[in-house]
C-alpha cells in the first residue's frame, strides 16, 4: 500500500515537467507576445526588445525553461507580466483560497443533495417520484449556469429580495447561498444519475436477495448491503470533481463576483501572462494527480476487492 | 398436519411483452423432516415457486395472483411483512443457486452470518461471532476463526457455498430450501455438499426442498419428488416410484435423457423433441402436449388435474401411459 502511493507519487514530479514543457513551449511559440500586449501594438520596437531583454524572454526555449523549473523548485514562480511586481506564488495563492472553499461548498451540496435523491428515485423505480427526479434531472443536466444564474438572480435576488445577488464574504455568509444553490445543480443532477442507475443495478443482484431471505429489514437490506455497493462507482465521478477543485470557473465568477482563480487566469490568457498561466496549469494537473491517487486508496478502503501491490 | 402446505400458489409476473404464467396452482406438502425433490427443466418455475412461498418474488413485476403457503398453520401469504421477516431465515432459509453472486463482496462473511443471528436468536456481537465461528467449522472451513473475517472473493465457489449453507442453518430453521445449491459447482464439490447437507439433516431434523434438473442428485437424497413442467406439476410420486415406474411422458422423457451406467447395450440417449412452450401465452389444454408422443384430442382442451394412479403416486394426463402406445414413434 504504503510502496504503491510512494511509486504513484515519485511519478509526479515526471509528469508536471513534461506538463510544464508542453504549456511553456505552446505560450513561447504560440500566437501573442506579452511584451506587446503590455506596452501596445505601436510600441516603439526598441523599449519592446529591451523590456524583452529585462523580462529574460530573448533567451533560447530550454535555457527559460531550465530557468523556470530550477526557481519553481525553490517555490520562486516568478512575477505576474500584467501585475508588476507582484509574485505569482502570492497572487494564486489569495484567489485559489477563495475558489477551493466555494467549491468544497458546492460539491458537498452537489453530494449531500443528489445521492439521496438518487436512493430515492430509484426505491421509487417507474413511479411518480421516479419520473420527477428523473425529470428535474435532466432539467439539471441540460441547462446551463449561464442560463440559470440570471434567472436565479432576478427571481431571488432583484424581484423578492431573498438573497443577495453573489460577492463573497467568506463560505459562511448569506452572499455564497445563491451562487451555490446555482452550481450545485449540475453536480448534483450527475450524483443522482449515477447513484440511481448503482443503485438499480445491485438492488437486482443475487445478494440483495440473500439478504432478505436473512430476514432484514428493508432499511437494513437497502442501507448496509446495496448502499454500500451502489456508492463505490461513485468514487471515481467523486475524483474527477474533487481535481476540479482548484479549477474555478470563470463564468460563474464573473457572474457572481466572486474573487477566484478563475477570474485571475482568464484574465491572465488574454494578456499572455506565462507565469501565471504556467502555475496555473501545473498546479491543475497536480490536483488531478493527487485527487486520483486520493481517490484510489479510498477505494481500497471501500471495495476488500481491490489489492494494490 | 404437514409442516409446510402450498395449495393452489399461483405465481404471474407482468411485463411489457406480456403475463408470464410462471407458476399456474401448484400444490404440495412438506412433511416434518421430510426431503422433497423438485426437477424441471430450466424456467419451468422451480425457482419461482419457492421464492413466491418465502414472498420474496420481485414485487413488481412479479405479483402472487393465488393460493395458501400454510406454514405451522399460519399462511404466509396473508402475514405482514415483519411476520414473514420473522419466518425468512430465521424458520424457513434458503440457499441460492450461484454461490459466487450470492454473497456481499463488501462484507466480511462472518459479517454476514452474524446479522441474522444477531437479528433472529437476539445474540450480541460476541454471541453471534462464537456462533458463526461453530457453524463455519460445521460445515467444514479450516480455521474459522481467522476465515470469517475474510471476504467472499477469498473463498472458492466451493467454499462460498458452504457458507451460504452455514447462513441458511445459522438459526436452527424447519424447512431449508435449496435451490440448485449445487448447479454451479464441479462434481465432486457437488457431491461434498450434497453429503453435508444429508449430515446436516440428520443433525438438525429440518425438512428439506431441493431444486434442481439433475434427477440423478434427487434420486440419492429426497423421498419424494415433483416433476414440473410449464409452472404446473405433472407428475408427483415416491423417488422410488418415480425412477422405477414414471408415468407421466414428460417424466419418461426426463429420465430416458439420462446416460446410465448401468447399461450394457449401447443405445442413442433420448432426446425430447420441441421447446418449453413460451409462458406469455400459454394455450388451454396440457402444456406438454405439443411435445407428447401420447397426445390425444383431448389433451388441447383440457388441462389435466393432477389425481392419483397408485397410492401416493399422482400425475397430470389425460393418458394412461401403460396400456397405450406412443402415437408418434420415439426419435
Amino acid at each position: 500500500m504504503v510502496t504503491y502511493v510512494v511509486r504513484r507519487l515519485l511519478w509526479l514530479p515526471f509528469l508536471l515537467l513534461i506538463i510544464g514543457l508542453i504549456t511553456f513551449a505552446l505560450g513561447l511559440y504560440g500566437p501573442g507576445d506579452p511584451v506587446l500586449v503590455m506596452m501596445g501594438q505601436h510600441a516603439n520596437p526598441e523599449a519592446a526588445a529591451r523590456v524583452r531583454h529585462e523580462l529574460g524572454l530573448d533567451r533560447p526555449f530550454l535555457v527559460q525553461y531550465a530557468d523556470y523549473v530550477w526557481k519553481a523548485l525553490h517555490g520562486d514562480f516568478g512575477e505576474s507580466l500584467k501585475y508588476r511586481g507582484q509574485p505569482v506564488g502570492r497572487l494564486m495563492a489569495k484567489r485559489l483560497t477563495v475558489t477551493v472553499q466555494f467549491n468544497v461548498v458546492v460539491m458537498a451540496v452537489g453530494v449531500a443533495v443528489g445521492i439521496p435523491l438518487g436512493i430515492l428515485a430509484a426505491l421509487n423505480r417507474n413511479n411518480l417520484i421516479d419520473y420527477f427526479i428523473v425529470l428535474l434531472t435532466v432539467a439539471g443536466i441540460s441547462l446551463p449556469v449561464l442560463a440559470i444564474a440570471p434567472i436565479a438572480m432576478w427571481f431571488l435576488a432583484a424581484r423578492f429580495h431573498l438573497l443577495p445577488s453573489g460577492g463573497w464574504d467568506g463560505i459562511f455568509s448569506r452572499r455564497i447561498i445563491m451562487p451555490t444553490l446555482v452550481l450545485a445543480i449540475g453536480p448534483a443532477a450527475v450524483f443522482v444519475r449515477q447513484t440511481r442507475a448503482n443503485m438499480l443495478e445491485v438492488l437486482d443482484q443475487d445478494y440483495v436477495r440473500t439478504a432478505r431471505a436473512k430476514g432484514l429489514r428493508e432499511y437494513t437490506v437497502i442501507v448496509a448491503h446495496a448502499l454500500r455497493n451502489a456508492l463505490i462507482p461513485l468514487f471515481t465521478i467523486f475524483g474527477l470533481m474533487l481535481g476540479g477543485l482548484v479549477g474555478g470557473g470563470i463564468i460563474t465568477e464573473s457572474i457572481f463576483g466572486i474573487p477566484g482563480i478563475g477570474r485571475l487566469v482568464w484574465d491572465a490568457f488574454g494578456a499572455r501572462d506565462y507565469p501565471v498561466i504556467m502555475a496555473y496549469t501545473l498546479l491543475v494537473a497536480m490536483a488531478y494527480t493527487l485527487a486520483n491517487l486520493f481517490v484510489d486508496v479510498c477505494y481500497r478502503f471501500v471495495d476488500p476487492r481491490i489489492r494494490y501491490g | 398436519m404437514a409442516l409446510l402446505e402450498i395449495k393452489g400458489l399461483k405465481t404471474r409476473f407482468f411485463t411489457e411483452d406480456g403475463v408470464v404464467h410462471a407458476v399456474n396452482g401448484i400444490s404440495y406438502d412438506l412433511e416434518e423432516g421430510g426431503t422433497l425433490g423438485i426437477v424441471g427443466e430450466s424456467g419451468c418455475g422451480k425457482t419461482v415457486s419457492v421464492l413466491s412461498v418465502m414472498r420474496l418474488i420481485p414485487e413488481p413485476p412479479g405479483k402472487i395472483v393465488g393460493g395458501e403457503v400454510l406454514f405451522e398453520g399460519r399462511d404466509i401469504l396473508k402475514m405482514d411483512p415483519d411476520d414473514v421477516r420473522k419466518v425468512r431465515g430465521n424458520r424457513i432459509a434458503m440457499v441460492f443457486q450461484d454461490p459466487m453472486t450470492s454473497l456481499n463482496p463488501v462484507l466480511t462473511i462472518g459479517r454476514q452470518i452474524d446479522e441474522a443471528l444477531e437479528l433472529h436468536m437476539g445474540m450480541d456481537k460476541h454471541q453471534a461471532r462464537q456462533r458463526t465461528i461453530e457453524l463455519l467449522e460445521t460445515v467444514g472451513i479450516a480455521e474459522a476463526a481467522d476465515r470469517a473475517d475474510d471476504y467472499p472473493h477469498q473463498f472458492s465457489g466451493g467454499m462460498r457455498q458452504r457458507v451460504m449453507i452455514a447462513m441458511a442453518l445459522s438459526c436452527n430453521p424447519r424447512v431449508l430450501i435449496a435451490d440448485e445449491p449445487t448447479t454451479a459447482l464441479d462434481v465432486t464439490i457437488q457431491a461434498q455438499i450434497i453429503e453435508l447437507v444429508k449430515r446436516l439433516r440428520e443433525d438438525i431434523g429440518m425438512a428439506i426442498v431441493w431444486i434442481t434438473h439433475d434427477l440423478g442428485i434427487i434420486a440419492g437424497l429426497a423421498e419424494r419428488v415433483i416433476v414440473m413442467y410449464a409452472g404446473y406439476i405433472v407428475e408427483r410420486a415416491s423417488v422410488k416410484d418415480l425412477y422405477g415406474d414414471p408415468r407421466h411422458p414428460y417424466t419418461i422423457g426426463l429420465l430416458g435423457s439420462l446416460p446410465r451406467l448401468d447399461e450394457t447395450r449401447k443405445r442413442r440417449l433420448f432426446s425430447m423433441r420441441g421447446l418449453p412452450p413460451d409462458l406469455i401465452d400459454l394455450k388451454p389444454g396440457c402444456p406438454f402436449a405439443p411435445r407428447c408422443d401420447y397426445v390425444i384430442d383431448r389433451c388441447w382442451e383440457e388441462t389435466p388435474p393432477l389425481e392419483p394412479v397408485t397410492l401416493g403416486h399422482e400425475i397430470a394426463c389425460w393418458v394412461d401411459v401403460k396400456s397405450s402406445q406412443p402415437s408418434k414413434p420415439a426419435n
